[in-house]
């Protein structure tokens, strides 16, 4: 039944995206495939976490952690690289989309897109998760198992939007902050797949041997994604310096062309 | 004459160029290091253990935390390093002193603060130790002196490449 739901959410999200993404075409207005493309990845690592065999399978602990690999990481990054909010800015009616706004710069959710609050959420979330016994009553409860996927999706999102998101918030993290929430969040992430491994967690995990499998995929596969998020953030903070060092020399190029008598030495290399 | 306060601004902005490929290189030695022992002594030759029953909770921490900031200051190091390129500013000099210095500083605080105060793991199991962790440390203080023998000097400051980067702004 929950997997069903799953499965039309997700097509419903898509055949929402599909008809914004027309409407736009129709209209005259570009969007950027890139931005096509990891909506899509994005979906497609929900899907992979939420349906069979996956989601079939995960009373096992190393299928677990697959899940949370791409359903509270690699899914929230690509969703976050997808720009959904500005893409609704773009198509919603103008008084729809002023409340849109007015909502996105009003204080509390300027408080909950900040860094801090993404890292203490999301590393808290995993904390909770594994040193404590929820986990094993996730295990035993559909609902708290639920609430478990969705708050790991939402602390990733919160998360990903923080660090390298491209929608329209009313302050955007600097990239030294970026780095070091990155830093925390991922030293945070693989200290907490050692301890499962050497304390033998969570309760209610299975057969030891299959924990151990588990902490070693968190570990490693957390590092793969973690070290694809560092590269985006500085390669979107290469880019952006890079426009705004062209801008400089342009500018100075245009001064130097407004000098009466010229620099034929500087004109010739 | 007027060209002194202009060779200072000169000097000042080549030092600031300079400064950028000396925080390129720290980043991209202590990433340098934590990627070999990674690669290397885990991986490689299974010297290193993933865990080893007598590590604490605090090396847990403190090893999550330079695994994670070693690929983190690589990637870093990198972009900065492309960055100084694009600039014209790269002093290969100061770079591959600065690589040294920081590899060797992360190689020491692993081999002193990691292996030995916080009993993280060994550098190889069943073996005599102490040649181990002498070889260790003493190859980082050696990086380290030679990264401070490569940065001295006034030679390895971006020389003319602030003009140059101003003359040629596709270079």
């Amino acid at each position: 039944m929950l997997e069903l739901t799953c499965l039309v959410m997700t097509l419903l999200t898509l055949a929402g995206y599909g008809t914004v993404l027309y409407r736009l075409r129709r209209r005259g207005v570009r969007w950027p495939v890139t931005r096509v493309a990891a909506m899509l990845a994005g979906l497609l690592c929900v899907a992979a976490a939420l349906l069979p065999p996956i989601a079939s399978h995960d009373e096992l602990f190393p299928v677990h952690i697959a899940q949370h690999l791409l359903l509270g990481m690699a899914a929230p990054a690509f969703l976050a690289l997808s720009a959904p909010v500005t893409l609704m800015l773009r198509t919603l009616p103008r008084r729809s989309r002023r409340m849109l706004l007015r909502l996105l710069h009003s204080a509390p959710i300027a408080a909950l897109t900040a860094p801090a609050t993404a890292v203490v959420l999301d590393l808290g979330g995993l904390y909770a998760l594994y040193l404590t016994g929820l986990y094993n009553a996730a295990e035993h409860n559909d609902l708290i198992h639920a609430a478990v996927h969705v708050h790991m999706f939402l602390a990733g999102c919160l998360l990903s939007w923080a660090v390298i998101g491209i929608d329209p918030i009313r302050r955007r993290p600097g990239t030294c902050v970026k780095l070091t929430a990155l830093v925390i969040v991922a030293a945070g992430h693989d200290t907490l797949a050692k301890l499962i491994y050497a304390w033998n967690l969570p309760a209610g995990g299975g057969p030891i041997a299959s924990r151990h499998i588990g902490a070693e995929l968190m570990y490693y596969g957390g590092t793969v994604i973690e070290m694809a998020v560092a590269v985006i953030v500085m390669a979107q903070w290469y880019l952006v310096s890079g426009r705004a060092l062209a801008r400089t020399r342009r500018r100075s190029e245009s001064v130097e062309s407004q000098l009466p008598v010229a620099l034929p030495s500087r004109r010739c290399g | 004459m007027a060209s002194s306060p202009l060779a200072g601004a000169v000097r000042g902005a080549a030092v600031k160029q300079t400064k950028r490929s000396i925080w390129s290189g720290v980043l991209a030695g202590v990433g340098l290091v934590a990627f070999i022992d990674e690669t290397v002594f885990h991986q490689l030759l299974h010297w290193h253990h993933f865990y080893d029953k007598s590590t604490l909770a605090v090396g847990l921490v403190s090893d999550g935390l330079f695994h994670a900031g070693g690929f983190i200051a690589m990637v870093a190091g990198l972009f900065l390093l492309a960055d100084a390129h694009r600039r014209g500013g790269f002093v290969p000099k100061r770079w591959w002193g600065a690589l040294l210095i920081g590899a060797g500083g992360f190689q020491l605080y692993d081999g002193i603060v990691q292996h030995k105060l916080l009993g993280l793991h060994q550098i190889r199991y069943h073996v005599a130790i102490w040649s181990y962790d002498l070889t260790w440390n003493i190859t980082a203080f050696i990086m380290i002196l030679a990264g401070f023998l490569l940065m001295k000097g006034d030679a390895g400051i971006a020389r003319s490449s602030i003009l140059r980067s101003d003359a040629h702004p596709a270079a």
